[in-house]
């Protein structure tokens, strides 16, 4: 049995865009950071669609591999405990995006339609059907308990207006994972003056989102 | 995060109000003082102290910050809008003093919230009324801070009595990262909770069944 | 994010297990683990080293930092130093639950150990406090937070920066016309 079990080789990213190859390993890693990173940052980040699908094909190659084996076996026990843990930041990661999507639907819509043609998708294909479906639904709701009921004109509500923006001037914890220069650090009142600091490798900060938010979709810091 | 499914919507904070906020809701009822810069025709039941069908010029009178809002105009006078007395020079020294001895509920509860919504009145003492918000909060912080994260398994309604509505927001935030710790350090995070969405939903089921 | 989230984070740190059974090399996506031999330590994550004591098929080695000796040293310098000291693990707080939880029988003084890394505990809290109190304050703009934990962050996290969020917004007031506050008329 050891052999249909034994075939975590290293996965080749078949789509375009990624070029290097990542063992397995290296992919949980991602999907771990991608987690921590969605959960913390305030606004919606880039989705990782890719990542997902090769995460799910690996969970689904390793259960099809455990249907073989009897139950009570040592050895798939401990994968089935893997699977599940590795399901569970799968799950919670993408969860923290619906999470947000329900938040910011009209702003994260809104950024959707501005983009231009050949710049990469915030959302995944499903969850720009939900953030559709999401305010159609809020919209149809609001207008059955409330508008309706309105002078004429006071029965529309612009979701743009109404649903708060995410802040990107939220401080946020994070720590360095490639050393980072002159980092501006922009004054908060009137009597302070700005500076710089260097984000050395492995140290953890306090500051603003919108200061680092390059360097978290860069992967350069990692959001704790 | 929470794994709730219904987040509710954060009051606005600033000069900035959020639509579906039920804290900004509220803060929209507060009652300024005002006086009228213009009569104001067919509005008299609105002044009950006076029967006439219209509202003179000059008049002194109550509104919610949400009609105070609406009327004011910067170009046009319309509408004098006076500082409610906690936002008056008096009160501010004392808040500058110290702060920390001030019942923000009962000056508020909105403290935070109406101070920053007057300055769309174009105050002379805008300036100063931003800073002693700003400053109040401040000043407090700490208290607010040691209060929620000292209290554990105790009666806490003597220590959020004095607290503005927005402080209160802090105590809670405070208080359910010091509870979330100690039960897990108990080891009461071990089990799984169903979510109150599905408890509901069996109560409603049963509910069906029973009706 | 709830501290079992956390707790979650730290059963991947590597512990040494003594098993008492023999296993071929598992191939877990996540990297390979074994072989198992009796009586022959092997590096796993805690996860698996909890995993196998409950069904007695190991023995847990504590590490190394999680003995009297070293702690009592941890919290004499924790006391006597303002600034964060360096801690030996980023979960200290979660393995000591962890493992004296489920495999105090193979840690030696496991009430002492819970005492000191409780002590540990509440003195950087208390510091976490002052900084964050300094930090509202002074009205900062950048801390650098070396050597604190996941853990402690997590305890303090919203509460800390809601109430920065909010004093960004009271400080906004005095620049009318810029900041996030928009006039919005419905």
């Amino acid at each position: 049995m050891s052999d249909v079990l034994s075939d975590a080789g290293d996965l080749s990213g078949e789509e375009e865009s990624q070029e290097d190859v990542l063992t397995p390993a290296e992919l949980i890693a991602r999907l771990e950071e991608a987690w921590l990173n969605e959960k913390f940052s305030p606004e919606l980040l880039e989705n990782k669609s890719e990542m997902v699908e090769c995460v799910m094909e690996q969970l689904t190659h390793m259960e099809q591999n455990l249907q073989r084996v009897k139950k009570g076996d040592l050895k798939a026990g401990i994968h089935r405990v893997e699977i599940d843990r590795i399901r569970f930041v799968l799950s919670s990661y993408l969860r923290s995006r619906i999470q947000k999507i329900e938040k910011f639907f009209p702003h994260v819509l809104e950024k959707e339609k501005s983009r231009g043609d050949g710049d990469p998708s915030f959302l995944s294909p499903e969850e720009f059907a939900f953030a559709k479906e999401y305010l159609a639904n809020t919209e149809t709701y609001l207008k059955a308990v409330a508008l309706r009921h309105m002078p004429p004109n006071l029965q529309t509500v612009d979701m743009l207006k109404a649903v708060p923006e995410p802040c990107l001037d939220s401080f946020v914890f994070l720590r360095v994972k490639e050393r980072q220069e002159n980092i501006l650090v922009e004054p908060e009142t009137d009597e302070q003056s700005e500076y710089v600091v260097d984000l050395d490798e492995g140290s953890q900060h306090l500051m603003r989102y919108r200061t680092i938010a390059p360097l978290v979709a860069s992967g350069a810091v990692q959001l704790i | 995060m929470d794994t709730q499914s219904y987040m509710p919507v954060p009051p606005g904070v600033g000069t900035e109000e959020n639509f579906f906020s039920l804290d900004d809701i509220l803060l929209s009822q507060e009652r300024l003082p005002c006086r009228t810069e213009m009569a104001f025709p067919r509005l008299g039941f609105l002044e009950k102290s006076n029967d006439s069908q219209d509202i003179p010029e000059g008049t002194k009178m109550e509104m919610p910050l949400w009609l105070a809002k609406g009327l004011y105009e910067r170009k046009r006078r319309v509408l004098a809008v006076e500082l409610p007395k906690m936002y008056r020079e008096g009160w501010r020294t004392v808040f500058s003093a110290d702060p920390t001895v001030v019942d923000l509920h009962k000056m508020g509860p909105y403290y935070y919230g109406l101070g920053s919504q007057l300055l769309h009145f174009d105050s002379p003492e805008n300036t100063e009324i931003a800073q002693t918000v700003l400053q109040t909060f401040i000043g407090r912080f700490r208290r607010t801070m040691d209060s929620s994260q000292n209290a554990y398994n105790e009666d806490t309604s003597a220590l959020v009595e004095r607290l503005d509505c927005l402080e209160r927001a802090l105590f809670r935030a405070g208080q359910s990262g010091l509870n979330g710790f100690q039960s897990w350090e108990k080891g009461r995070t071990s089990h799984l909770t169903a979510s109150n969405l599905v408890i509901n939903y069996r109560k409603r089921k049963i509910a069906e069944v029973q009706s | 994010m709830d501290p079992s989230e956390v707790e979650f984070l730290a059963e991947k740190e590597i512990v040494k297990i003594i098993p008492n059974f023999s296993l071929d090399k598992i191939y877990l996506i996540g990297g390979d683990l074994g072989p198992f031999n009796p009586g022959l330590p092997v590096d796993v994550p805690v996860w698996l080293a909890l995993n196998l004591k409950q069904r007695q098929k190991c023995r847990i080695v504590p590490p190394e930092w999680m003995d009297v000796e070293k702690l009592e040293e941890i919290r004499e310098q924790e006391r006597r130093e303002d600034a964060f000291t360096p801690i030996p693990n980023p979960h200290y707080m979660e393995l000591t639950k962890l493992l004296l939880n489920h495999a105090s029988d193979n840690i030696p003084k496991a009430d002492e150990i819970r005492t000191l890394v409780k002590d540990i505990w509440d003195t950087r809290i208390a510091k976490l406090r002052l900084s964050a109190d300094s930090f509202i304050s002074q009205q900062e703009a950048h801390a650098k937070l070396d050597n604190l934990t996941l853990m402690e962050i997590n305890t303090t996290r919203t509460f800390l920066l809601d109430s920065l969020n909010y004093m960004y917004k009271l400080r906004s007031n005095m620049q009318p016309g810029t900041g996030p506050g928009k006039t919005q008329d419905y």
